[in-house]
């Protein structure tokens, strides 16, 4: 009992961690469990051309007479998955990238960071756009790929400016004196230290990588067979869906890429008052600032 | 002085890495775009001659020659204003092109980014002013949340809302179709009532500086000299606007500048969405099209107006601060 009390007081210190992860697990749950949500195949022809929403089609059909409510629960599946795989790889170039940066200094350091800037200042969606039409239709694990190798320009200079701090502290210079070996010190005794950092990075990823995976697929760069919130985005704007006012078939993508993306924000802001202990002052200052507003200091 | 050389060749060495990328990327991808570009060209029932073969493969730059060498002559006609000749415009020029629709894309982000920059500087600064309350929590998240949907998400959300569903905006291009350019009051208007929706757009994808200016704020305002503000006995809205944020208003610029790159590529989707003339539509039809040339031309241009603005922000910032200008001397 005492358990579930302190858990419910927590919850409710953190309300924006409550409710983003109450976001994230009815979207990844709900499309996790879509055979049990909804009896419908997405890629079946089962009923007329742009029906509304009705009992039996919660969110309509599109011009193909397949259930919206169906295609969006699996096709939620797909653009997870593929922005979750982007974010990994985002995640570990920027790692890699950043900790030889911060750690080694001098020349390479140097060198790195132009790198990055450069990569920085080159518009991203763009070069993105690019790639994608060079290389045709392409499935959705293609496009994580390109995400995943185009983005990792900002999370490395993060993770250099925290590897330059960690870098000088006591416990680096103790490992040194140990004798461990370079590789050790780097990835066991650096970056286990930025933890928090890299998680917010991490949850910033995901929401990126899903985002630009919807708009490449939406601009017509990826696989039309296969099932995904950017593809049914696509199909619905070649229907003219909207033109002939069949606006049901834009709300289930929009509203997975909704929840999702608002759920994840949140959890990151939570991310960040935890692991950042300067946001935590501020609360506690704001008290002070309130009475100082009601003149009582 | 440094500091300007310093700046100056950075974006120097990142236009070249951009127009190597742009040089070596269909080089580089799986599958030949000029034999994907000759079957298309079959698909629609045209007859290709060697001839043929041998022009396109010369528009595309795959000459028989060593590659150093075509590298070389592509950087002399980047630089020469030579970007090659448009397939499916055929035979304009790339950059005349671009040209005709730069000017939208430019009064767009342009206005866009103005009055972006107004709202999110505001909001930060009161959102950092009363941190911790309920108008920062609203504010902070929902920005965040909002600058965390994708363009085409927003984008198409307001265009079913406003002009497909209320019918209240219009729902495509740029001025009414009964108008001809010109400069009259007319005109103006109509110019600008076709520019809400997309404009919108463009800003509520940007709103996450929000968070930038707020953090910017919130640091000055832990400052000794807000301290000694207030001890004077200076009034809240003078040490809000003339103490905290006029310090604090500096790292957005650069920040701004950052994140053009990012606004552009909103802009794109929105321009497509909104059939906005603009370079965006001109990208989307030109990848269509597979019109190679116009589609290099539009990165390469892309990446320069970025770098301009990045270049401008960092002249702005060294006349705007103090710190910097002591610091070459």
């Amino acid at each position: 009992m005492a358990r579930i009390n302190e858990c419910l007081t927590f919850m409710r210190q953190n309300m924006k961690l409550t409710i983003g992860l109450l976001l994230l697990l009815l979207v990844v749950f709900s499309c996790a469990a879509a055979p049990l949500l909804t009896s419908h195949n997405p890629v079946e022809r089962i009923a007329g051309s742009h029906e509304a929403p009705s009992i039996n089609h919660i969110l309509g059909t599109t011009q193909l007479g397949r259930d919206v409510f169906a295609q969006t629960l699996y096709g939620g599946r797909t653009s997870i998955v593929v922005g979750v795989v982007a974010a990994f790889i985002t995640l570990i170039l920027a790692m890699v990238v950043g900790i030889c940066a911060g750690y080694f200094g001098g020349v390479i350091d140097n060198l790195i960071t132009t790198i990055i800037n450069i990569v920085m200042v080159i518009p991203n969606i763009p070069l993105i756009l690019v790639m994608a039409s060079m290389l045709g239709k392409i499935s959705p694990i293609y496009i994580g790929l390109i995400i995943g190798l185009t983005s990792w320009a900002w999370g490395a200079r993060v993770i250099r400016s925290q590897t330059l701090s960690i870098r000088t502290r006591e416990f680096v210079y103790a490992a040194e004196t140990l004798g461990e070996t370079r590789f050790r010190r780097l990835f066991f005794e650096v970056m286990p230290n930025m933890m928090s950092i890299l998680s917010s990075l991490f949850v910033g990823t995901v929401i990126y990588a899903i985002m630009a995976e919807a708009t490449l697929e939406f601009l017509g760069f990826g696989d039309p067979l296969s099932t995904t919130w950017g593809i049914m985005l696509f199909n619905a704007q070649n229907s003219a869906a909207l033109r002939v006012g069949a606006w049901w078939e834009l709300l289930g993508p929009c509203l997975g890429l909704v929840l999702l993306g608002a759920g994840l924000t949140l959890i990151n802001f939570s991310i960040d008052e935890v692991s950042n202990p300067k946001l935590k002052v501020h609360k506690i200052m704001s008290n002070f600032y309130r009475m100082r507003k009601k003149g009582k200091v | 002085m440094k500091y300007f050389l310093q700046r100056f060749g950075f974006y120097l060495i990142a236009f070249f890495a951009a127009i190597t990328i742009n040089f070596f990327l269909p080089r580089m991808m799986p599958g030949d775009p000029v034999q994907s570009y000759i079957a298309t060209l079959y698909s629609g029932g045209g007859n290709i001659s060697a001839d043929t073969v041998h022009a396109i493969e010369k528009l595309f730059g795959f000459v028989d020659q060593p590659l150093w060498k075509s590298y070389l002559n592509y950087i002399g006609s980047m630089f020469q204003g030579d970007w090659g000749v448009s397939l499916k415009y055929y035979p304009r020029p790339v950059l005349s092109v671009i040209m005709d629709y730069l000017p939208w894309t430019l009064f767009l982000v342009g206005t866009s980014v103005v009055i972006s920059y107004i709202i999110t500087t505001f909001l930060g600064i009161f959102a950092a002013w009363n941190r911790g309350g309920l108008f920062d929590s609203i504010v902070t998240i929902t920005g965040q949340i909002v600058a965390n949907i994708p363009a085409i998400v927003t984008a198409l959300l307001l265009y079913m809302i406003f002009a497909s569903q209320l019918k209240i905006f219009p729902s495509g291009y740029a001025y009414d179709s009964l108008l001809f350019p010109e400069y009259t009051w007319e005109f103006a208007r109509s110019v600008l009532y076709h520019a809400v929706l997309p404009a919108t757009a463009v800003i509520l994808t940007s709103l996450g500086n929000i968070m930038v200016m707020r953090a910017n704020m919130i640091n000055q305002l832990g400052e000794d000299y807000i301290v000694m503000g207030w001890g004077k006995g200076v009034p809240d809205r003078k040490v809000m606007f003339s103490y905290g944020a006029r310090n604090a208003l500096l790292p957005l610029v650069t920040t701004f500048a950052m994140s053009m790159g990012y606004i552009f590529g909103g802009s794109i989707v929105v321009e497509m969405i909104f059939n906005y003339p603009g370079l965006g539509l001109l990208m989307f039809q030109s990848l269509a099209a597979r019109d190679y040339p116009l589609i290099q031309g539009l990165l390469l241009l892309i990446t320069v107006l970025v770098l301009s603005m990045n270049l401008l922000a960092d002249i702005l910032v060294y006349f705007l601060d103090p710190r910097l200008r002591k610091q070459g001397k």
